[in-house]
């Protein structure tokens, strides 16, 4: 990959009670770029995902050796705040996950619990999150609802807007569209293709069409291990491992 | 099933069996109906008993009179039957423990939930239900020796048994029932809702501040709630140390008067006062008010916790209550007024309290914009953990006071022996046999009861208008003061029934006390057998009874048990129920039938403690036997409990 990369992981270990989870996985991610990640169930992509943000840290018994840097800073370090990186590196989960606030309040909670109190400035932040994530329309006569009352694939980029707030450099992706139908899963993906101007976006799926259209590159991972890694349209015609081969052509998975 | 046919032990049904099946299956049913309808019954004779005898009262001097009166002087040469000191006197008491209370329950509630590993919560959350055995009248035995003396030390004033000592003593007592009601419902906050919010960026504390104590806020209502409920009705503890002048604290924010609750009234006079009389009328009328009183609280908490499940899942197109910035508004001038009553209340106490307390806040409220989210997330995190450290604190205090105290006078002949000179020397045995007499028969009336009316509920009928009763009977019923459980005892059984004061009639009244913990814990431990349980033993073509009480029922008797045992514990800690139907103080002999009355721990400590000056050494026995009585029930219950759990989890 000759594009600069604002994450790279390097050897990267997880056992999660006892068992190897993620085993020397290396990789580099393109800054401004869709990278997608797929694999078969189980295959440790989602563990992946969360070791970006340190989410794995809330789950007891697990272990992790090796580095992840963002931005040439390794994410372990003492010196970093889990707080800041993920205010750096936010994330869109599997089921669309609102809380059970406003819509409005969902949204100002991150710049918020960021220290921003000017509600000027909270409504302009609002404003624009809903705007980026194409839901301004649909909501912004009833920013003061339930963010329960919306649909499946509104409350999912109502997450998306919510993450977009507090203007990360990463999103992650674990399953975006998972819970979703096809035409909430077409808007989602189309996000995707906007938001990569800004954001470098990290996708885990496992509907191999979806990172054939969404990604510019694609990992592959098995048993969790990273078996290969580069541009979408390469591994998805010219793979260089088999087993690569195997699973997109459909042979396994 | 019927397997004694011939192929493969399988004969279809004859029509002359099939309509035995039939007749067998609704009769089982209707067993069931009963056992379920019992809880509505006994919740309108109480109410019946309750109000025939009131009757008078509110005849003679007029409801208006009765509830408003200033003053209370039953005894009087021109007797006064105003309740008002006494409402006030309750609902005074009510505040404080609430104050005391609150602030510590959420800490540590917060603190088990969120913050401690799963080898503290381990023993933290049995720790907490430990409190909640310890029986009331051991509370009001520590209070009365402890607390009331440390006050009367600490403010130098002639009695330390005030308004003070009642509302922080009740205060302990509601902590167990909030804390692990809130934790319950904190932990039980959607796990996405903290992911979603860690993955902002937000610290752990503006988590758990923001998004999962809101998210958890009706149960956490409904937790604070039934504290109220556990202060409004206890009886035992705070007739031991709230003085009981029935007074208005003068000024009303004088933490250091005495006062009286409504509880305390009927425990007090209601042993005394002549069957029949305008004073006996006026006891009756006082329960009923205590019930309404408590029936309010209960409705109210179904109310609040409605209204927030209304409010969380609605769709569209409402409004908020208010618009957010005069919400503000309105959050901080009640912010400010709650300051400010509290600080009047503080005065009262000492000179120096308010003004440090105002300084804190000031302080805080300057100091806020230069603190970073990490300072105020560590600053948080040590008063949660100050919270939780009061609470073991004040466990550990009750706990050591009483086995040090208690372990010396411990001894074969105490426990053998029969009490000499009124308690004063001698042992306990009639008083242990007696309130193992009395457990024995309550939970022998109760459990049957109990299990039928759960099956029913859950079995058998859909959610309709009977089972909304029939549940509407039991929360009653669970809400009821156990002291109106012994009024009632006393005017139906022991009077109407004709019993007497007897082991009999105390059974009756306590397993009436504990019929609700019993469905309730039945019916949760049904619910949690599996659908498809019921499903597949049915398609076999089992009949309904034979699905329950083969497939259904034995899975669930560990819930059941634990459910039995918890109740057992709380029947032998009560004294308010067995006062007036079932005890009597100085036995020499045990009891030759239920028509006997008997001796029993939790009365013989409160009459040791309130009546019989020196018998130190013989009352901490009694309260540690007690204790020990009541906390071995519970852990069992909690051993039981896990044991299944981890079983179950494989």
């Amino acid at each position: 990959m000759s594009e600069s990369a604002i994450i790279t992981t390097n050897n990267l270990n997880l056992w999660y009670n006892g068992k190897h989870a993620l085993e020397s996985v290396s990789m580099k991610v393109p800054k401004n770029r869709v990278t997608a990640l797929i694999g078969p169930s189980g295959c440790g992509k989602s563990t992946l995902l969360r070791c970006f943000n340190r989410l794995n840290d809330l789950i007891d018994h697990v272990k992790i050796a090796g580095e992840i840097t963002l931005d040439d800073e390794n994410i372990h370090a003492p010196s970093i705040d889990v707080v800041t990186l993920r205010k750096k590196v936010g994330m869109v989960f599997q089921k669309p996950n609102p809380f059970p606030k406003t819509i409005y309040d969902n949204i100002a909670y991150g710049p918020r619990v960021h220290g921003v109190r000017d509600t000027c400035e909270l409504d302009r932040i609002v404003e624009q999150s809903l705007r980026h994530a194409a839901l301004w329309d649909e909501v912004k006569d009833r920013l003061n609802d339930s963010a329960l009352g919306l649909s499946g694939g509104q409350q999912q980029r109502l997450c998306i807007a919510r993450t977009l707030a507090v203007e990360p450099e990463v999103i992650l992706m674990d399953e975006p569209c998972s819970a979703l139908d096809p035409i909430a899963t077409a808007k989602i993906e189309n996000l995707i293709e906007m938001l990569k101007a800004d954001y470098t976006v990290i996708i885990v799926t496992h509907n191999m069409q979806q990172a054939a259209r969404v990604s510019d590159y694609t990992g592959f991972m098995y048993l969790g291990k990273l078996i290969e890694c580069g541009k979408t349209k390469q591994i998805f015609e010219h793979p260089a491992e088999e087993l690569t081969e195997n699973y997109i052509t459909g042979r396994f998975g | 099933m019927d397997f004694t046919g011939k192929t493969n032990g399988v004969t279809p049904r004859s029509g002359n069996t099939a309509r035995l099946f039939v007749l067998k299956e609704r009769s089982v049913k209707s067993v069931f109906f009963f056992t379920a309808a019992f809880a509505v019954i006994v919740v309108s004779f109480i109410l019946l008993f309750l109000f025939r005898d009131a009757s008078p009262i509110f005849a003679d001097v007029g409801i208006a009179n009765f509830l408003f009166g200033p003053v209370w002087a039953p005894t009087a040469a021109e007797p006064l039957y105003g309740i008002w000191p006494l409402i006030v006197g309750t609902l005074l008491v009510t505040l404080g423990a609430m104050i005391f209370s609150v602030p510590l329950s959420l800490g540590c509630a917060i603190y088990i939930s969120e913050l401690a590993s799963p080898k503290v919560r381990a023993v933290l959350k049995p720790a907490v239900e430990l409190l909640a055995g310890i029986p009331s009248v051991v509370y009001g035995f520590f209070g009365l020796i402890v607390l009331t003396n440390f006050i009367r030390v600490s403010f130098d004033i002639p009695s330390g048994e005030t308004w003070l000592a009642a509302s922080v003593l009740l205060g302990i007592m509601a902590l167990p029932t909030i804390i692990s009601v809130s934790e319950d419902a904190i932990s039980s906050v959607p796990h996405e809702y903290k992911e979603g919010s860690l993955a902002i960026g937000a610290t752990r504390w503006q988590t758990i501040s923001q998004v999962l104590v809101p998210a958890a806020l009706s149960g956490i209502a409904a937790a604070i709630i039934l504290g109220i409920g556990r202060v409004v009705g206890e009886t035992m503890a705070v007739l031991m140390v709230a003085g009981n002048a029935a007074i208005i604290p003068d000024p009303i924010w004088n933490l250091l008067s005495p006062l009286r609750t409504l509880t305390a009234t009927l425990g007090i006079e209601m042993g005394e006062v002549p069957v029949g009389s305008e004073h006996y009328s006026a006891l009756f009328g006082i329960a009923v008010v205590l019930l309404i009183i408590t029936l309010i609280i209960n409705l109210s908490a179904v109310a609040i916790l409605h209204w927030l499940k209304e409010r969380r899942t609605t769709t569209a197109g409402k409004q908020p209550f208010l618009a957010p910035e005069t919400r503000r508004k309105v959050v901080f001038i009640a912010e400010m007024l709650a300051l400010a009553v509290l600080l009047v209340f503080l005065t009262s106490v000492s000179w120096w309290l308010a003004p440090v307390i105002l300084m804190a806040c000031c302080l805080w409220l300057a100091g806020r914009p230069y603190l970073s989210e990490k300072r105020i997330q560590t600053l948080a995190f040590c008063l949660v953990g100050l919270a939780t450290i009061i609470v073991l604190a004040i466990l550990f205090i009750i706990l050591s006071d009483i086995v040090v105290h208690g372990l010396p006078a411990l001894s074969w002949d105490f426990l053998t022996q029969p009490p000499r000179d009124l308690g004063r020397e001698g042992g306990i045995f009639p008083a242990i046999i007696g309130t193992l007499y009395l457990i024995a028969g309550a939970i022998a009336i109760a459990l049957p009861l109990g299990v039928g009316a759960a099956v029913y509920l859950v079995e058998y009928t859909r959610e309709g208008k009977i089972t909304k009763v029939i549940r509407t009977g039991v929360d009653l019923l669970n809400g009821t003061p156990s002291i109106v459980f012994g009024l009632f005892g006393f005017a139906f059984i022991v009077l109407y029934l004709n019993l007497g004061v007897s082991l009999l009639a105390g059974q009756i009244t306590l397993a009436l006390m504990v019929l609700p913990t019993v469905i309730r814990t039945t019916e949760e431990s049904l619910k949690n057998i599996p659908q498809s349980l019921r499903e597949g033993s049915l398609a076999l073509g089992a009949t309904k009874w034979q699905t329950i009480s083969q497939v259904v029922i034995p899975p669930a008797v560990p819930g059941i048990v634990t459910g039995a045992i918890l109740s057992i514990g709380r029947a032998a800690g009560e004294t308010a129920p067995i006062m007036f139907t079932a005890v009597v103080f100085s036995s020499r002999f045990l009891p030759d039938s239920v028509f006997d009355p008997v001796m029993a721990l939790p009365y013989h400590l409160f009459i040791l403690a309130t009546n019989v000056p020196g018998s130190s050494m013989n009352k901490y026995g009694t309260a540690l036997v007690l204790l020990l009585l009541v906390i071995g029930f519970y852990a069992v219950a909690i051993l039981v409990r896990t044991h299944f759990q981890n079983k179950a989890r494989g």
